[in-house]
Parts: C-alpha cells; sequence; structure tokens
C-alpha cells in the first residue's frame, strides 16, 4: 500500500519536474536475502521539504535512507535526486550527505578538520575551506571547539558537529539518521527546534529517519508511516494525527483508544458497551462489517455520576468505574472500566480534571467528531515501540 | 578496622620480577661480557681486562658483510611482510563476513602448531635443485636449468617471509578491524572515494597496529637464525648466527656478547632511522590536510 504521492515524470537525467533538491523514488523494492526490507516503495519529496519517515525498527526506514545515500542499490524501482538517476552512482559521488546516528567523527581529527573533509574532497582552495568551515561551526555555535578532538565534546556537541560536517558541503539533500537518538531527552527537544530553524534558514531538503513520533510530528513538513517495508500513509503531522488512513496509523501516532465493534452503517456502530456513531465518513466501512471504532485519550469526556445509574441506549455515552488514575503534570489521565472486558483511557487537563479515585463511578462521553471507524485488521502496539 | 593496602603496581610484580630476572639481568651481563676476552682455551670470559677490543673484532670485516646482510634481510623481509600482510588483512577485516573471520584466522594460525624447525626445513625440499618448485618452473619453461636458490641470501628471505607474515597478517587485522564500517562509510558519504577514505582514515587510525606489525616481524627477524641457518648456507650468514656460534661453538662469550650487543643497537638504530624517514616522507600529505582555526570566535 503505497501512497499515490507521486505525479513524477518518467524521463531520466535533469528535468523542469525535478528541480535540485527533489527526490524521486519509483517503485523501490530492496531485499536481504529472501527478507523484503523495502517494498515497493513511491515517494517525491519537495525541494526544502523537511519529511520524516517513521516507524518501528526494521520497518525500512534506514535502508530507504541507505539507498538515497548509495550504501545499498535497489533491488527493483528507480531513485531520482534532483532528476539525476542516481542508480549505481556510489555515495561520494552523489551530492547528498548523511548525520549518522552514531554521528561517525573522525576521532583522529580535529572538529574543524572533520568539518573540513567533504570540502578537502573537492577543489575548494585553501582559503575559502577555513572561511566555510569557520561559518559551519558559527552556525552550530561550536566555533570556539574547532580545535579540539570529537572525543572531547559531549553527545549533544558532537551530533552539532556532525550535522556541520555534512551542511558545510551545500548538499541538495541531507539525510538524518536518527540524528538525536542518543541525546537525553531534554537536549532532543532542544535539538529538535535548533534542527527545524536551521532547515528553515538553509531551504535544503531534510529526509530523517526517526522511530519517535513526537520527532516526526514536532519538525516535520510531512510525514511517512512505514510498516513492513511499506508507506501506511503519507501526509502533514495534523492529517496523520486527526485523519489517519487505517488503524494502524491511528494507534501509532499518539495514544487511542479502540473499540470493537460491528457497523450498522458508514456512521453507527454496535459496540459489546453500546451504540458508537462517527461524522468521519469512511469509504473503507460498509454495513456489517467488523470494525474498530477509534478514540484519543484527550477526547474523552469524564464526570463523576452521582446516581450511579445507567444511561442506557444513548450514542457515545457509556457508565464505568475507574480502575486507576494517574497524574502526569499538566494532564491527568484515567483509565475506565466499561464492563464486558472493555476499558477506556481518558487524559483530561489537570485544572478541569474531575476528582475521581479508584472505584469511583464515572460517566464517559465522546463527541461524534472524534471518533474514527476503521475496518477490524491488525493495530499497533500502544506502547512506544523499542528502540532499534 | 586497618585496612591494608598495597600499591596498585602490585599486580604487576610477577612482570616486574620476569622482566628484570630475565631481561634486564641478562642484558646487563652480556653488556658486561662485551667489555672482557676469551682468557683460554678453556675459559669462556674474563672481565679483569676492560677493553673495546670484542667491539672491533666484532665490526672487522669478516662479520661486518653478516651484519649488513641481516640489516637487508630484515628491511626488505619485514616490508614484504607488509605488503603482502596489509591487503589480506584488508580483506579478512573489510570484506570477510564476521561470521567466516575465525576460519581464515585459524587458517592462518594453524601452521604454528608445527615445530618452527620443521616448517623450515620443508623449505629445503621446496626450494631444492630438484625439488617440485624446481621442476615445475622447469616444466612450464619459465627457467632453463634447476632452480639455483637455496643455501643463498633469496632463500633465507623467503623462509623469514612464510615464517613471519602471520604476526603482520594478525595485528594488522585487529587495527583494520576496530577502524569500523561507520567511519569508512561516513568518509564516503563526504565525497571520498576509495583510496583517499584508505589514505586519510583507515591508515591513520590503523596506525598502532600497523606500527605494532613492523616491530612483531622486525625485531625477532633480525635476531632469527633458525632460518638462516637451514636455509641460508654460507652465502645466507645471519648476525644471530654469529653470536651463536660464538656462544656454543667457538665457546668465546666475550665476542659473542659484543656481537649481541651490536645486533640490539643495529636493532634500534634501525628502526629509528626507518621510522623517522616515514614520518618525514608522510609529513607533506599529513601538513597537506592539517586545519586549525585558532581560539577567536
Amino acid at each position: 500500500m503505497t501512497d499515490p504521492a507521486t505525479g513524477a515524470s518518467v524521463t531520466t537525467g535533469s528535468s523542469p519536474d525535478e528541480p535540485t533538491g527533489t527526490v524521486v523514488l519509483e517503485s523501490v523494492t530492496k531485499r536481504f536475502g529472501t527478507a523484503v526490507a523495502v517494498d515497493n516503495i513511491t515517494l517525491r519529496v519537495e525541494p526544502g521539504e523537511f519529511l520524516s519517515l517513521l516507524g518501528p525498527s526494521g520497518c525500512g526506514k534506514t535502508t530507504t535512507l541507505r539507498m538515497l545515500a548509495g550504501f545499498e542499490q535497489p533491488d527493483e524501482g528507480s531513485i531520482r535526486i534532483s532528476g539525476k538517476d542516481v542508480l549505481g552512482i556510489p555515495p561520494y559521488k552523489r551530492n547528498v550527505n548523511t548525520v549518522f546516528q552514531a554521528y561517525a567523527l573522525f576521532p583522529h581529527l580535529t572538529i574543524a578538520e572533520n568539518v573540513a573533509y567533504g570540502l578537502q574532497q573537492t577543489k575548494v582552495p585553501k582559503a575559502e575551506i577555513r572561511t566555510r568551515v569557520a561559518d559551519a561551526l558559527d552556525m552550530v555555535r561550536m566555533r570556539t571547539f574547532a580545535d579540539r578532538k570529537p572525543q572531547q565534546l559531549s553527545g549533544g556537541q558532537q551530533q552539532r558537529i556532525a550535522l556541520a560536517r555534512a551542511l558545510v558541503n551545500r548538499p541538495s539533500v541531507l539525510l538524518l539518521d536518527e540524528p538525536l537518538g542518543a541525546l537525553d531527552r531534554q537536549l532532543r527537544e532542544e535539538m529538535q527546534l535548533e534542527l527545524k530553524l536551521l532547515q528553515s534558514r538553509v531551504g535544503i531538503s531534510f529526509i530523517f529517519v526517526t522511530h519517535d513520533q513526537h520527532e516526526a510530528l514536532s519538525m516535520s513538513d510531512r510525514i511517512a508511516i512505514m510498516r513492513e517495508g511499506r508507506i501506511e500513509q503519507l501526509a502533514d503531522a495534523d492529517t496523520i494525527y486527526g485523519a489517519p488512513k487505517n488503524s494502524y496509523v491511528a494507534g501509532f501516532i499518539g495514544q487511542q483508544n479502540f473499540l470493537d465493534a460491528t457497523a450498522k452503517d458508514v456512521t453507527s456502530a454496535d459496540s459489546a458497551v453500546g451504540p458508537v456513531t462517527t461524522t468521519n465518513v469512511n469509504p473503507a466501512v460498509h454495513g456489517g462489517d467488523r470494525i474498530v471504532a477509534a478514540v484519543r485519550p484527550e477526547f474523552v469526556q469524564l464526570a463523576a455520576s452521582a446516581d450511579g445509574g445507567k444511561s442506557p441506549g444513548r450514542a457515545n455515552v457509556f457508565d464505568g468505574t475507574i480502575l486507576s488514575s494517574s497524574h502526569l503534570g499538566e494532564t491527568v489521565q484515567f483509565l475506565v472500566d466499561l464492563g464486558n472486558e472493555v476499558s477506556i483511557q481518558a487524559r483530561l487537563p489537570t485544572p478541569t480534571a474531575p476528582r475521581l479515585s479508584e472505584g469511583d463511578r464515572a460517566t464517559v462521553t465522546f463527541s461524534p467528531d472524534s471518533v474514527q471507524f476503521f475496518p477490524s485488521e491488525s493495530t499497533a502496539p500502544q506502547q512506544e515501540p523499542t528502540k532499534e | 578496622m586497618p585496612k591494608l593496602r598495597l600499591p596498585k603496581a602490585t599486580l604487576a610484580l610477577p612482570a616486574w620480577v620476569w622482566l628484570l630476572a630475565f631481561f634486564a639481568a641478562p642484558v646487563g651481563l652480556i653488556i658486561w661480557y662485551s667489555f672482557g676476552y676469551k682468557p683460554s682455551i678453556f675459559g669462556t670470559h674474563a672481565n679483569d681486562i676492560l677493553s673495546l677490543d670484542r667491539y672491533a673484532e666484532a665490526l672487522s670485516p669478516t662479520f661486518f658483510s653478516t651484519f649488513s646482510n641481516t640489516l637487508w634481510v630484515g628491511v626488505v623481509g619485514t616490508l614484504a611482510c607488509l605488503i603482502i600482510g596489509m591487503p589480506v588483512a584488508y580483506w579478512m577485516a573489510v570484506k570477510v563476513p564476521t561470521a567466516k573471520r575465525g576460519l581464515l584466522i585459524a587458517a592462518i594460525m594453524i601452521p604454528f602448531w608445527t615445530n618452527f624447525l620443521v616448517r623450515t626445513i620443508g623449505w629445503q625440499i621446496i626450494l631444492a635443485p630438484q625439488g617440485w618448485l624446481s621442476q615445475g618452473l622447469q616444466a612450464v619453461g619459465l627457467i632453463d636449468g634447476p632452480l639455483e636458490i637455496l643455501y643463498t641470501r633469496t632463500a633465507v628471505l623467503i623462509g623469514v617471509i612464510y615464517n613471519y607474515l602471520p604476526l603482520m597478517i594478525l595485528p594488522l587485522f585487529v587495527a583494520f578491524d576496530r577502524v569500523g564500517e561507520p567511519l569508512r562509510e561516513a568518509s564516503k558519504d563526504l565525497g571520498a572515494g576509495r583510496l583517499q577514505t584508505f589514505l586519510r582514515v583507515t591508515i591513520p587510525l590503523a596506525r598502532p597496529g600497523i606500527i605494532a606489525g613492523l616491530l612483531l616481524v622486525y625485531i625477532p627477524l633480525m635476531g632469527d637464525y633458525i632460518t638462516a641457518t637451514v636455509l641460508g648456507g654460507a652465502k645466507g650468514n645471519m648476525a644471530g648466527q654469529l653470536v651463536a656460534a660464538q656462544f656454543q661453538s667457538a665457546q668465546n662469550w666475550a665476542l659473542g656478547s659484543a656481537m649481541a650487543v651490536v645486533l640490539i643497537l643495529t636493532i634500534l638504530l634501525s628502526a629509528a632511522v626507518l621510522g623517522l624517514i616515514i614520518w618525514l616522507a608522510t609529513l607533506p600529505f599529513r601538513s597537506h590536510y592539517r586545519l586549525r582555526l585558532g581560539a577567536e570566535a
């Protein structure tokens, strides 16, 4: 299942349709032995775009990036960078640079020499190398560290050097392979902001590989959600969050309550705890289908039900018992047992959250426009995917 | 409760004892003997009169040609080991899948299970004028008469390359392996081709291993006398044989000690000179890529 987000022409060589910085993958497949790492991917990245490849480990995102860098060759399909077919072209002849996961700085060279390495491979005059290296180090605010060795720097500092070393060559496309994965959380959030600012300043296409949905959501113009070598959905963050294409994407981004149900028609269904309705029409759902109704914890309303009585029959309204409540800082998270082995998560802003604790009776409601119906299939696990 | 705290260097005590008893003391004795003389036909050494006469003897034309011969075999043999061993080590560390490397390392080590002398004598059979190598080369028409290299310097050179090559390959393999794929990929990503990557990333990072391999081959090779005795004959003498002869046959420990000291000094000086030559030769290459920006912000 690929997103037909490409209107690419089939001509090779430079073309007005694909200006510098455009990356086009057409029906790209890569196998390792019998395992299919990348399965018929078609993708177009526009010049200056920040595109993230997001998925759990083993979904083919890193292999895709390595094919763009030239470290792997696709078994089928074609890859064009800036309108030029790069099939069979080695990494050192491609106008792309990579920021590696573990930075891969040269330990025997100083910071300045690391940054100069790419420029020294071309016929750039020495004086120009000096100024460009100094400028690149200024850009990442590491100028004062120029004559140190990489081992003397912290992880965050090394990450900036890796970025400067790649950007100093003025590539048409920058590839980033989980560059923030090794940093602690606070530093990672800082670097996300810096990286996004930097990208909009240099105007280079960024292709960013990550398994961290927050990272992808906060920085990307568009996100490609990958699973088992295929792109499940390619869209901007709002669309991915608000209108996921299937239950896998719905479950992968953010948190999601899934209620098993049987569709009556495209907007209403019966679950084990009562009727559910939606205003979001999914053309893949037909009356009588087994479906899942998805609603995010942040859209679930919760109120104490003093009388303890049932509210029978009303759609999207359920009575339940609080199983647990936990304080997450700006929000409070509740787990509510709705009976019939169905429970639902609700996350409410701390100032307005009802004071309910374990065993209290509560009424759960959500509005039909926050509910989405998907055909029943395997869904993504709710927990954070493990790190590669 | 008071705790007994030994200095941390105590852990190295066995090594210190070993080094003192079996290295420093014998070398000191050799140096001491080298200033003495052989007193009579039955005595091996005497030190009541000290002189530099034994050194004059050791460096006389008779023995000097053997020292220069040793230096030639040592330098050429070590460089040959480097040139042959480097591609093998690189191939093993970079191209061969990890799972198959153990087998290759075993293949390199297995000859060591056979006695050094026996392995060397094996080359007598191969290199003999009537041996299969000679006959084979004659059969394909590469040489006209029988192969006449046994009991020459060439035979010694072949022998030492064969005997010491594994000592070059193993440290080089470890060094190349430790450079790692990510740094080579980073280099290529930054526009460096295969040769540039090798010269600017692989070699500088593998330098400790290369130096270790060179010393590991050069030092024992210079002192080797078994290979020269078995394959060298009269034309392929090496200094190690001279030392052994003075101690074992001639019973002249004073002269043998002087020769041993000359050999040690030759090894130290030549290694230092060779190191300096390589350092100077690569200086332009290294300074070309040197970049210091200074601390101004």
